[in-house]
């Protein structure tokens, strides 16, 4: 840290309170989100953080004027926050952060309209951003890790404040964006669901009024509750209106909707390009993909199963949680299997190609290098059958599947499978 | 002892009441009684030391209020109005305010007494002031808001992080904030209107300050112009209506700081005496504001009784200045000074609590007997002998804390408590209130003491100082001697705060020899190290007390207790603290976990289980030794189920209560899971598995990938939890995966997620351990499941030889004796019809499941051995061979 006179640090301190002060007072958005935004390490900041450590008296200085005494509550907090910040005491910073928010957000109550919401957004983001550092802290200490969850109960407290009639409702959604992040981290999925509610039944929210940039934030989320709960339309829809509402500049963003919104496509039968998959490197879905194409099972196992060299795939599939979606695409395959047999006793002969043996398609996945006995065959006959994936009917006694002969294999066309 | 100081205080400030100057507004928690003859003013008096007593106890400090009487109301009202706005604050703040009484205490009674009067007018200068003058005393301590309010309420110079720097500057110089606020003191005419736009937050931070700021101001006030300070903490005793601060007050205001505490202050306030009172403002709560009229704009235009109508819990009475030194005529309603010195005699001359008891009692009596017969203002009070109130019965005494402690009691489920705040009254918590109550609030009892004992010493330090003390203001003492008190009564809060982190901590030797090493020499010239261990061997006989004396009284902590251990044991002081903020009920930050561990004595082997419903008994409770024995008599018992469960339970219990985290408790565990699953209780089998996932990961060794496959398989089967189960999965690690149950569980899953029931009912013949008990449970389902779908796919007809074979009910998947299978088909043609399968026969006799018949008719039947209530483990035959 270089070393920062007394008068140098008095100086940065009082230039910064003058800004504080002056950004309210003007209803200056930017500048204040500038003053606020800590995780942008901008370099005034960090200058002001030295001086802090330097001055280290600097809640005598907000009391000496009225100007900055009107906010002393929040700078102190602040200040005292950026200072363990700056020395890496990420709890203590933590802890001072969340005050300061209290009191910033006790102050946002009071101001009629809703310039500050800006700013507001930023504390939003730095509080869950500082707990997650701080969660680390604590973690790597070997202490429980909690400031998340506390990060969460205030997030939950700005919602509150700002879920109202007024202007400051279009910041809802963002706050809410914000819970979910929290939320998803923390693994408490769940509580997602009271938020949701307000948002999508409370009156006084128009969803189409929320900015653009939240919308498709809290549909990603939404949509990926969805693939949890394998309500597959819903979350294509949701999925869907983030994809072609995000900015097509961010790949990143594309690509995380699509880490999703793949699987739930092609849990629905429909079937993306790879160019898509090369442009946004979703290399992972490749196998997927190709063996739903060429109804080759044990593609589709091995993409889902450990290797060693694909364990890593495996557990981001059971991390994001589309692991089971992408199991169930199974009977899919079973489906594109059973079409290329048929496909095959079509062209050799035409009359009798509506019939299959469970023979043969035992012998089709003996192929495939998967052993199965008849027994095994025949069930997963019947569940595809039950499944609507094949009409037709298994005769038990002569262990033949009976094809209907009119499109014995039904595409979904967005359907989900079973319906 | 408080007498005197309010004695003294109403001497001088009730003339000058009346010809304040300047307007000034003080906050005086009134939650009016209206009294308006001179007989209550006795008990105005006694109620207002009922109060101050109150305050003394409550933990901040003491002395303040003994010496200041009048000035600890204002202080109690601050804490309140700090804590609603923004809910960190409130111990802070107050606390600050506490010192600076302390500091107007020592030098001059006087002085102190007016202080809290002028907050208004320091309002706008006090940060100047602030800045400069309250240094010493922690800066930044005004600031924060205390969520965890164990640590930061008590930012105390040099104890922790948070109070930065300038700790151990001497309070700098004085004089010339003083002036500055003089000049500029004028009522600053925002707060009112702050006041009345409800939750306007800016308006609480002024108050704050406000309240940080009005105690420095008055000492200057006096400084320069003696003849004006009228201490307006008088006005209470002036207008008897206001003086009452009965009981309701201190159960509102000083019981509960919670928010709610001052919501209720909407009392009728009693008509005021007008002129005297000419301008009383009563700036409420904003929360309540709306209930308030006007008033506010009345303040300065010496309209009369302007806000007297209402009371809220705390008025702050701006009282205009009329004129310079009127003489005190003694007006109805008002108490001679003579009276209040010869109170406050009286009081200086009681020593212990009882004797102070004894002597309000009888003070009470005298004075009202002097206010019946109109000698009050007429008789002589300097000559009145102190005899007639000393060395009384202590009779009366509980007429009075009767009041607290039945306030008291209310307390602690109103709100949680921390010790930091001001805590109701202790000395009378002893004498009226159980001792259970007081364990309750185990906290308070130490605060109790710690109060008690600063209490004194800081008496002591009165004497010293103050031995004489001059109270006129022409004395006005000279600026060291008041900066000397100051500096004291700075120290004197981190003393308290010291000793009280110090029993926060209770076990937590660490902590409170800091706070020793910590306290500063001049802080502590009273309160010497001999007292200090002299208090803090009371507070561990105390406790010994508890423990040993009646059992009873320890039931809240073997709870406590047991959430211990069930979460971690890191727990700071901090984090105490803040487990206790959130869940509240009681003072978590005494609990001494270690302490309240027991050591069983018990030799029987055999133990029935029973809830506690109290503290532990060493002597019913088995040491490890005698566990482990009783751990393998389950193990080998013919008994049922139901003997062993309750067994086991009273084997875990008595592991809880002695905190025992080895082997012994995972092998308890153990078997009780996996008991439980052979009975299929799953609740049981829940409660063991979720102990067991703490206990792995602690390190205890034991059948870790067995209970993995097993809490596999419940999610798949049971919970249907399709999150639960991806977390679960991907926690496994690549050795876990290895494993065979662990393996035949991820089978499992597959099978089931597919529904693949081929797949399961091979699975369910080969499980590992006990997989297929929990597999069990869902056979019926995938029987159900796996007909339903071959009855819809298969034509025309299927045979029960084979679903028979494919459904599991065959034992071996290999065809077994023809006797076997008849068995199996029997029992599976049973199992269709009562699902309401079609069966025919065909030609040669061989049962046929007909599909197409089937398909719409199958049906779940109702589980044979359902019961009503819903749990068969009730079942009141079972309940006789338990009970039995």
């Amino acid at each position: 840290m270089a070393y920062v006179s007394m008068g140098e640090a008095h100086r940065r301190i009082t230039e910064y309170l003058n800004r504080f002060c002056d950004a309210v007072s003007y209803q200056d958005s930017s500048m204040l989100c500038r003053l606020l935004s800590f995780s942008s390490n901008s370099p005034s900041l960090l200058s002001l953080a030295d001086a802090l450590n330097v001055f280290q008296d600097a809640s005598s200085l907000i009391r000496q004027s009225d100007k900055f005494s009107e906010y002393g509550e929040i700078l102190a907090h602040l200040f005292r926050s950026l200072q363990s910040y700056r020395v890496g005491n990420l709890v203590e910073a933590y802890l001072a952060f969340e005050k300061f928010a209290n009191a910033f957000v006790q102050e946002f109550r009071n101001w009629e309209s809703a310039w500050a919401l800006e700013a507001l957004y930023v504390v939003c983001y730095e509080i869950r951003i500082l707990a997650e550092k701080a969660d680390k802290e604590l973690t790597s200490n070997g202490k429980s890790p909690e400031k998340l969850k506390a990060a969460g109960s205030l997030l939950m407290k700005v919602f509150g404040v700002l879920a109202g009639k007024g202007p400051k409702r279009v910041g809802a959604l963002y706050v809410t964006c914000q819970l979910f992040k929290t939320y998803f981290k923390l693994g408490t999925v769940n509580l997602c669901r009271s938020v949701i509610r307000s948002i999508e039944t409370a009156r006084i929210f128009d969803f189409e009024e929320f900015p653009r940039r939240d919308k498709v934030t809290y549909m990603y989320y939404t949509g990926r509750l969805e693939v949890f709960n394998e309500n597959f339309p819903a979350a294509d829809t949701k999925l869907s209106y983030a994809l072609q509402h995000c900015n097509p500049k961010r790949e990143r963003n594309i690509r995380m909707i699509l880490k999703y919104l793949i699987p739930v496509k092609l849990s629905l039968g429909i079937i993306p390009k790879d160019e898509l998959l090369q442009k946004y490197n979703l290399h992972e879905y490749m196998n997927v993909v190709q063996a739903l194409r060429k109804g080759d099972l044990r593609l589709l196992r091995h993409a889902l199963q450990e290797h060693e060299d694909r364990y890593c795939i495996v557990a981001v599939f059971l991390r994001s949680g589309v692991y089971l979606v992408l199991e169930k695409l199974e009977l899919q395959v079973y489906q594109r299997l059973m079409k290329k047999i048929y496909i095959i006793q079509k062209l050799s002969d035409p009359a009798r190609a509506h019939q299959l043996k469970l023979e043969v398609i035992a012998k089709a996945l003996r192929w495939l290098e998967i052993d199965m006995d008849l027994d095994e065959v025949e069930c997963i006959m019947t569940i595809l059958i039950y499944k609507n994936l094949v009409k037709g009917y298994l005769a038990h006694k002569s262990k033949v599947v009976v094809l209907s002969k009119q499109d014995p294999f039904p595409k979904l066309n967005g359907k989900p499978v079973g319906s | 002892m408080w007498l005197r100081t309010i004695v003294v205080d109403t001497r001088h400030t009730r003339p000058l009441l009346t010809h304040h100057k300047t307007t000034q507004t003080r906050d005086i928690p009134i939650t009016t009684v209206p009294t308006n003859n001179s007989s209550n003013q006795a008990s105005h008096i006694l109620s207002l030391l009922g109060r101050i007593k109150t305050q003394t106890n409550g933990g901040y400090q003491t002395t303040n209020y003994n010496n200041q009487s009048a000035g600890g109301y204002p202080s109690t009202n601050y804490s309140n109005q700090t804590n609603t706005p923004n809910q960190g604050n409130y111990t802070s703040t107050p606390y600050q305010n506490y010192t600076h009484d302390a500091a107007n205490t020592h030098s001059s009674t006087v002085a102190t007494t007016t202080t809290p009067v002028h907050y208004q007018q320091s309002y706008q200068q006090w940060p100047a002031y602030y800045g400069q003058t309250e240094v010493p005393c922690a800066p930044g301590t005004e600031k924060l808001p205390a969520t965890s309010a164990v640590s930061q309420s008590f930012p105390v110079p040099g104890v922790t992080n948070e109070t930065p720097a300038s700790n151990g500057q001497p309070a700098p110089s004085y004089a010339q904030p003083w002036r500055q606020e003089t000049d500029l003191s004028q009522p600053p005419s925002q707060q009112p209107a702050a006041a009345v736009s409800a939750s306007n937050d800016a308006y609480w931070k002024h108050q704050t300050q406000n309240q940080q700021a009005h105690y420095p101001v008055p000492p200057q006030n006096h400084y320069q112009s003696p003849l004006e300070t009228k201490p307006l903490y008088e006005t209470p005793f002036q207008g008897h209506q206001r003086a009452t601060y009965p009981q309701g007050m201190n159960s509102q205001s000083s019981v509960h700081q919670a928010p709610l505490g001052y919501r209720q202050p909407t009392q009728a306030t009693p008509s005021v005496d007008t002129q005297r009172v000419s301008k009383i403002q009563i700036p409420t709560n904003p929360r309540i504001a709306s209930n308030l009229p006007s008033g506010y704009t009345k303040m300065d235009k010496g309209s009369s009784a302007a806000g007297a109508t209402q009371t809220p819990a705390y008025v702050s009475v701006s009282m205009p200045k009329p004129k310079v030194h009127a003489t005190p005529v003694p007006e109805p309603g008002t108490l001679p000074k003579s009276l209040c010195g010869f109170v406050e005699r009286a009081f200086a001359r009681c020593k212990g609590d009882k004797e102070k008891a004894s002597c309000q009692a009888a003070l009470k009596k005298v004075i009202t007997e002097a206010s019946d017969d109109g000698t009050l203002h007429t008789r002589d009070w300097d000559t009145e002998p102190l005899s007639t109130v000393l060395n009384t019965d202590v009779t009366n005494t509980e007429s009075s804390s009767t009041l607290i402690s039945s306030l008291q009691n209310k307390s602690p489920t109103k709100r949680p408590k921390s010790r930091w705040e001001p805590l109701v009254e202790k000395p009378f918590v002893k004498s009226a209130s159980t001792f259970s109550s007081g364990v309750k609030f185990g906290g308070w009892n130490q605060q109790n003491q710690n109060n008690k004992k600063s209490f004194e010493s800081f008496q002591k330090a009165d004497a010293v100082t103050d031995s004489k003390p001059t109270y006129s203001w022409q004395n006005s003492k000279p600026a060291y001697s008041w900066q000397n008190s100051a500096k004291k009564s700075f120290q004197r809060p981190v003393k308290r705060q010291r000793f009280s982190g110090g029993a926060a901590t209770a076990i937590d030797d660490e902590a409170s020899s800091d706070s020793d090493k910590d306290s500063t020499p001049s802080a502590m010239s009273f309160a010497t190290s001999a007292e200090q261990t002299k208090r803090r061997d009371s507070r561990s006989k105390r406790f010994e007390k508890v423990q040993g004396h009646s059992r009873r009284n320890d039931i809240p902590r073997p709870n406590i207790a047991n959430v211990g251990i069930l979460h971690s044991r890191r727990g700071t002081a901090l984090r105490l603290g803040e487990d206790f903020d959130e869940s509240g009920c009681r003072s978590v930050e005494d609990i001494d976990w270690n302490a309240l561990t027991v050591k069983g004595t018990c030799q029987e082997i055999e133990k029935r289980y029973f809830r506690l419903t109290s503290a532990p008994d060493p002597s019913a409770v088995r040491p490890e030794d005698v566990l482990e024995k009783a751990l393998l008599m389950v193990q080998d018992s013919q008994k049922n189920y139901l003997y062993k469960c309750d067994q086991l339970k009273s084997i875990r219990q008595d592991l809880t209560v002695q905190r025992i985290h080895n082997h012994l408790t995972v092998k308890v565990y153990e078997t009780h899971a996996r008991l439980a699953l052979e009975a299929g209780d799953l609740p049981e089998y829940n409660q063991c598995l979720s102990q067991l996932k703490i206990l792995y990961a602690d390190g205890i060794e034991g059948c870790s990938l067995e209970f993995a496959a097993y809490s596999l398989l419940y999610i798949t089967l049971h919970s249907n939890n399709n999150r639960e189960l991806l977390s679960s999965m991907s926690r496994l690690s690549k050795e876990a995966k290895k494993d065979e149950a662990v393996r035949h569980a991820l089978s499992v899953r597959a099978a089931v997620t597919s529904g693949n029931y081929v797949m399961f009912f091979r699975l369910y013949k080969t499980a590992p351990n006990m997989n297929s008990f929990l597999m069990d449970l869902y056979v019926e389902k995938m029987r159900y499941k796996a007909v339903t779908v071959m009855s819809r796919s298969c034509r025309p007809t299927i045979p029960v030889s084979y679903l028979a074979q494919v459904l599991g009910f065959t034992n071996t998947s290999s065809e077994g004796s023809g006797e076997k299978e008849t068995d199996s088909m029997e029992a599976c043609s049973e199992w269709l019809k009562a699902h309401g399968a079609s069966l025919i026969a065909d030609s040669n006799g061989d049962m046929l499941l007909d599909t197409k018949v089937s398909t719409t008719n199958l049906f779940m039947p109702e589980p044979e051995d359902a019961v009503a209530h819903g749990d068969k483990n009730l079942d009141v035959n079972d309940f006789f061979t338990r009970t039995s």
